[in-house]
């Protein structure tokens, strides 16, 4: 998300994919990728309708030269944006607000209380509108073939998910406040424990971001694409850092792999 | 609704490139300009693009442009040239003219698109406003005057001599004090 290295983003990318391939379900996954590989696609091409600088013109539109150059870098920073989005989806699968009240309900309880409960809001009124719209429609409420009363209909239903999210939120602040949340002295169970196993991933993980950021502060990430694309370089310190940089994206997806591994091969001996 | 969307940023894409007009011409044809010869009765201007101020701020310049590559060691991009001037030529439209018949890389900002209605002159020879440092971009000068308007709204004469040069100051360093109003 830092640097437009195309290796590294490249590397990021892969990451996000492998990972969000074993942890969804083959259904989800590729009707994501539907969404995600045509606005990769569209933010690639719009690039070069804005910017115009670069060595190499493919054509001239409107007097305005269409280079590769600009192409190259809307590929960047179109796989930019889809890497993110897509480690955010990985992120919020694998959390669960249990597990972010615990890291950050002592450093900072305000504000990871909101954070949990607006991360919740999204799915929840997504399934309650599922509802009304359901129960709304054995009432016989989409039967008319106007579009002004489709529309007023789809509005009804809007209306009553606003009104019933409100209640929800008042019943939500009620049952906190008489369960004691915010008062001194409240303590919470949670069943994690750090294991050894946890703290040799850990130092594993620091070191290799620590040899990633030494190889970025020495300049192995620089790369730009105006006014022509700069080589890919080859010397050790670069190789290193993507190296390592490789080992750190493809992490989840080894880990989780080798989860799998090891519990399919349990269960064939039972 | 993802598909609804995806379908609906096709579309304004779409609708974006039908609008701004659609000529597409290929390179050779772009740069298939043909200088006009010159005549005796035919009347001339002078034309000629330098940066020479970007070779004492070197350490300000984009890393991306330090080469001789970009900037020519004597920081000449196109010495003076006689250009047939034809009526009613704007200093764009001659600057225009000559580099596409030179084959030089000039980017420009339309007259419509910016509030003050004239052509803006983003860069020249890849070497674009703010390469240099924040204050650095083009001016042009003609006859040693800085007209510090567009270049579209400025009509030549005959025997005119046109200095676009790269400043690295805000005009300071090419003899051109910006005074405030008033």
């Amino acid at each position: 998300m830092f640097t437009m290295n195309p290796v590294l983003l490249g590397i990021s990318l892969l990451g996000a994919v492998c990972f969000l391939a074993i942890i969804s379900r083959a259904r989800e996954f590729f009707s994501d990728l539907a969404f995600y590989l045509p606005m990769f696609l569209l933010i690639t091409f719009t690039n070069p309708l804005f910017s115009h600088n670069g060595v190499t013109p493919l054509f001239f539109l409107n007097d305005q030269p269409v280079t590769f150059e600009a192409v190259c870098c809307g590929a960047a920073i179109a796989g930019m944006l889809t890497a993110v989005i897509l480690w955010s989806k990985c992120f919020y699968k694998m959390t669960s607000s249990e597990q972010f009240l615990y890291l950050f309900g002592r450093l900072a309880p305000k504000l990871s209380l909101v954070l949990s409960m607006a991360l919740r809001f999204v799915p929840l009124l997504k399934a309650q509108g599922k509802r009304i719209h359901r129960v709304q429609k054995t009432l016989g409420l989409y039967t008319s073939e106007s579009r002004v009363d489709r529309i007023r209909g789809a509005l009804r239903v809007f209306s009553a998910l606003i009104t019933w999210s409100l209640e929800n939120a008042l019943d939500t602040a009620d049952s906190m406040k008489a369960r004691g949340y915010g008062l001194k002295g409240r303590t919470s169970f949670s069943l994690f424990r750090f294991h050894s196993r946890d703290g040799i991933l850990l130092v594993g993980i620091a070191a290799a971001l620590c040899i990633v950021l030494a190889g970025v502060g020495r300049g192995a990430a620089d790369f730009h694409y105006y006014p022509e694309i700069s080589e890919l370089r080859r010397d050790t310190c670069s190789v290193l850092s993507g190296l390592m940089f490789f080992v750190l994206a493809i992490l989840p997806f080894g880990i989780e792999s080798k989860e799998n591994l090891q519990w399919t091969y349990l269960q064939s001996k039972i | 609704m993802k598909k609804d969307v995806l379908a609906f940023a096709f579309l304004a894409l779409l609708v974006a490139v039908l609008i701004s007009g659609t000529k597409i011409q290929s390179v050779d044809e772009y740069y298939l300009t043909h200088l006009d010869d010159i005549t005796p009765n035919s009347q001339t201007v002078t034309v000629s693009i330098r940066c020479d101020t970007v070779l004492q701020n070197w350490n300000q310049l984009d890393p991306a442009l330090q080469s001789e590559k970009y900037v020519p060691a004597n920081g000449v991009i196109l010495p003076a040239t006689k250009v047939v001037l034809r009526p009613k030529d704007t200093a764009f439209d001659i600057l225009d003219r000559t580099v596409r018949a030179k084959k030089i890389q000039m980017e420009y900002q339309g007259a419509d698109q910016n509030q003050f209605g004239s052509v803006y002159v983003k860069g020249i020879h890849y070497l674009y406003e703010f390469s240099c440092g924040p204050l650095s971009g083009w001016m042009y000068q003609v006859n040693g005057i800085y007209p510090n308007y567009g270049s579209s709204k400025y009509t030549l004469h005959p025997n005119d001599v046109m200095e676009w040069v790269y400043t690295c100051d805000l005009g300071r360093d090419v003899g051109n004090e910006w005074k405030e109003a008033g």
